[in-house]
């Protein structure tokens, strides 16, 4: 088992369209997303806020940069900036092949006030209040999605 | 050596091989270390008569074609004895017997490569000996079949990341090339023009690369153009040609061509795609792509001509800034055809004496006086005139002349300087790139003034602030060294760069020369002036002089005084001069004491 690492991103929602059609998009994406790391042994969580993602990937390196690659040569982003990486010494997100939470106004609105945006622009910081939000934030997002 | 009998066949029939019909007498037989000389050859060797008869088998023969022990005694018909062999198959068979019958029937020696089974390759050669007599050699050459067509199969793929070789790469496009729009099936009369298929090539460059390579290492570096070569291959089509020139170089063919407003966006997103970050080994690596496009047949009507053109593009796409993309237009090929020429005359004219310096008086606004003059490079091309600065720097920054150029400047102006009437202080500018080797240029410096005798204090280099972004510790060093010497730092082209008030606390300048673009006339004049005063207020603070350059008006000049500026240079005090004109430009400027001429 090779050690366990991590990579946190964010980057800007490039899916044009109604709220509806990016909340679709976006259901696609998790559910591609949990199948694929459900296989590879990777765990996460993704964020939608502010009209820009963030997600955390963990898990062995050689899975987390795959997952991240695949991510990369996806269009539906953009502008990504890295706000961490590196080894971790365990799981955050053990149970979770990958947790979402996101704003229903998927325009504009902010979760928790993270103004992801603002990160995207000044390519700085984040990482850890990304985390943060995202492990507080899990236990709601299957009612979320439930909503859409 | 052999001790062959004279008049006699070197290949005599040891065993008893029936009827010679010829009827000529035999030579007697050869004795036994002659026999174990051509058992002991690394070929295969059978000798046999008009009738295809055996005359003689050499044992390696026996062994390379594995036949039959009880067939190999020597007896019998050619085709016999290669039907006793486990090796050949029935067509190979065939083959040998047409070959040995064709050598006979012609007279003529044959030559051919026998695949047999379990892909082993002989080389047979068939040729006559002397009358009536014939030899078959054979000789196993498989490793050298293996080995070529491994070496065919390497220059179709590039090892590292699967991609087209640079060889088939160009294959695909000659194809293309040949077969596109003559070939096309139109189903159109004749007298319709045929509508071309168009082709575009990209050359695809990588940005930073080589500081990845650098500092993480080779094996990283191969994982990131693994990774490269994936991310490309993932924005193109399946029947789009994708290839690894070479280093950090990557080409594709893509055929047939959608508009250039297609084009542009498969660019963009290419140098998208590619400027993403990538997490390599653990190492998260941030690169760029410069993009070249070339479209046939309007941009090239041949592989060389696309491939070059979508390299020029390339070149200007690099040249507006990093991860960008540009199609080639006409006038880049232009511009190389010249580059090319005076790159040439370049070479040659430092050898052939054609440049000059020419001085710009450098005038103190408190004490209405020369002070000191400005060293400016001149080309005197034998037929064009004057070359531009602007134009042959670069290129001689470029092709790595800028370096003794620019220790010519520095022993001629300190040379120069040294018969001038006043000590004023000749000012030399120095390149970045002759920082790359600090020691070089402080000798440099060094043998300039001891050369000339020049006092090191009327010396004052010119340097811009990129100098002191990269490798800011060893400039430092130099810059400490030449101080040392006596010779006075500037820093030019000032509030050009980025981080320019940061740089100005890293060396104790002696002198900033305010960018001429803060003294030219523009709508925002209090913005520039605000600017000026801050300049100059930076400086006093920090004990620096302060010069601006490029004063072309009385009204800038009044604008430079109200700024604080301690000097100034400028077309309104006088161009820059033959150094012929420099000691009338001292005793006229002083003559108009204390009234001066502005």
């Amino acid at each position: 088992m090779s050690e366990l690492y991590q990579v946190i991103y964010c980057s800007r929602n490039r899916i044009p369209g109604a709220p509806d059609t990016v909340s679709e998009n976006i259901g696609g994406i998790l559910a591609r997303s949990r199948e694929n790391n459900a296989r590879d042994g990777v765990t996460g969580g993704l964020l939608f806020s502010d009209g820009c993602f963030a997600q955390v990937l963990e898990g062995p390196m050689e899975a987390v940069t795959a997952a991240f690659e695949r991510i990369q040569c996806d269009e539906r982003h953009g502008e990504i900036v890295v706000l961490q990486s590196g080894p971790i010494a365990e799981r955050h997100f053990a149970d979770w092949s990958m947790a979402f939470t996101g704003t229903r106004a998927l325009g504009a609105g902010k979760v928790a006030g993270l103004g992801l945006s603002d990160t995207l622009t000044t390519r700085s910081g984040g990482g850890d209040t990304v985390l943060g939000l995202l492990r507080s934030v899990v236990v709601r997002e299957t009612e979320w999605l439930e909503s859409v | 050596m052999l001790p062959y009998p004279s008049q006699s066949l070197p290949f005599q029939p040891v065993d008893d091989a029936g009827p010679d019909d010829s009827g000529e007498a035999r030579a007697p037989v050869a004795g036994l270390h002659l026999r174990a000389a051509l058992d002991g050859l690394e070929a295969g060797l059978v000798t046999f008569n008009r009738t295809l008869d055996i005359l003689f088998v050499n044992s390696r023969l026996r062994s390379m074609l594995e036949i039959d022990p009880a067939v190999a005694g020597g007896v019998g018909s050619l085709l016999m004895l290669m039907e006793a062999s486990a090796v050949l198959s029935t067509t190979v068979v065939q083959q040998v017997h047409e070959a040995c019958q064709g050598a006979v029937d012609t007279r003529t020696p044959q030559e051919v490569t026998l695949a047999a089974p379990g892909a082993r390759f002989f080389s047979l050669r068939v040729g006559g000996l002397v009358d009536r007599h014939w030899m078959a050699s054979f000789t196993e050459v498989t490793a050298q079949r293996t080995a070529e067509a491994q070496a065919v199969e390497r220059a179709k793929c590039d090892p590292l990341t699967g991609l087209l070789s640079r060889t088939l790469f160009h294959d695909r496009i000659s194809v293309l090339l040949d077969t596109g729009p003559d070939h096309e099936p139109t189903g159109q009369p004749a007298a319709d023009p045929p509508h071309p298929v168009r082709h575009a090539v990209m050359a695809v460059d990588l940005d930073r690369f080589k500081s990845v390579n650098d500092t993480l290492g080779h094996s990283t570096g191969d994982g990131l153009l693994c990774l490269v070569a994936r991310r490309l291959r993932s924005v193109l089509r399946q029947h789009d040609a994708l290839s690894r020139l070479g280093g950090d170089e990557f080409a594709l063919l893509v055929s047939p061509a959608p508009d250039r407003t297609v084009l542009d966006q498969l660019a963009r997103r290419i140098t998208d795609v590619i400027g993403r970050p990538y997490l390599v080994d653990g190492h998260l690596v941030n690169i760029g792509a410069s993009i070249g496009i070339a479209v046939f047949p309007e941009d090239g009507a041949t592989r060389v001509e696309l491939l070059r053109n979508a390299d020029l593009a390339l070149y200007d796409a690099k040249a507006m800034g990093r991860s960008t993309h540009s199609f080639f237009r006409p006038e880049m090929d232009a511009r190389a055809v010249a580059r090319r020429l005076i790159e040439i005359d370049l070479r040659k004219a430092l050898a052939l004496r054609q440049f000059e310096l020419h001085y710009q008086p450098q005038i103190d606004l408190e004490r209405h006086a020369i002070v000191g003059f400005e060293a400016l490079l001149r080309w005197r091309h034998p037929e064009r005139g004057m070359v531009s600065p602007a134009e042959f720097i670069p290129l001689a920054e470029e092709i790595g002349l800028i370096v003794p150029l620019g220790e010519w400047v520095l022993n001629q102006a300190c040379l120069e300087a040294t018969h001038w009437s006043e000590p004023v202080t000749i000012a030399v500018n120095v390149s970045p790139y002759q920082f790359e080797d600090t020691n070089r240029l402080v000798e440099a410096v060094g043998r300039a003034l001891s050369l000339s005798g020049l006092p090191g204090r009327r010396l004052e280099i010119e340097i811009t602030e990129s100098v002191l972004l990269r490798n800011a510790e060893p400039v430092l060093a130099a810059l400490h060294r030449l101080r040392g010497m006596g010779v006075r730092v500037a820093m030019d082209d000032f509030g050009t760069g980025y981080s320019s008030l940061s740089q100005l606390h890293s060396f104790p300048f002696d002198k900033i020369k305010i960018d001429r673009s803060f003294v030219k006339d523009r709508d925002d004049d209090v913005g520039q002036n605000a600017i000026i005063r801050a300049i100059t207020a930076l400086g006093a603070s920090l004990g620096m002089a302060t010069i601006a350059e490029g004063v072309e008006t009385a009204g800038q000049l009044e604008r430079i005084r109200d700024g604080g500026c301690t000097s100034v240079q400028g077309y309104l005090f006088s161009r820059p001069v033959p150094v012929a004109q420099v000691a009338g430009l001292i005793a006229g400027y002083n003559q108009f004491q204390p009234t001066p001429a502005y």
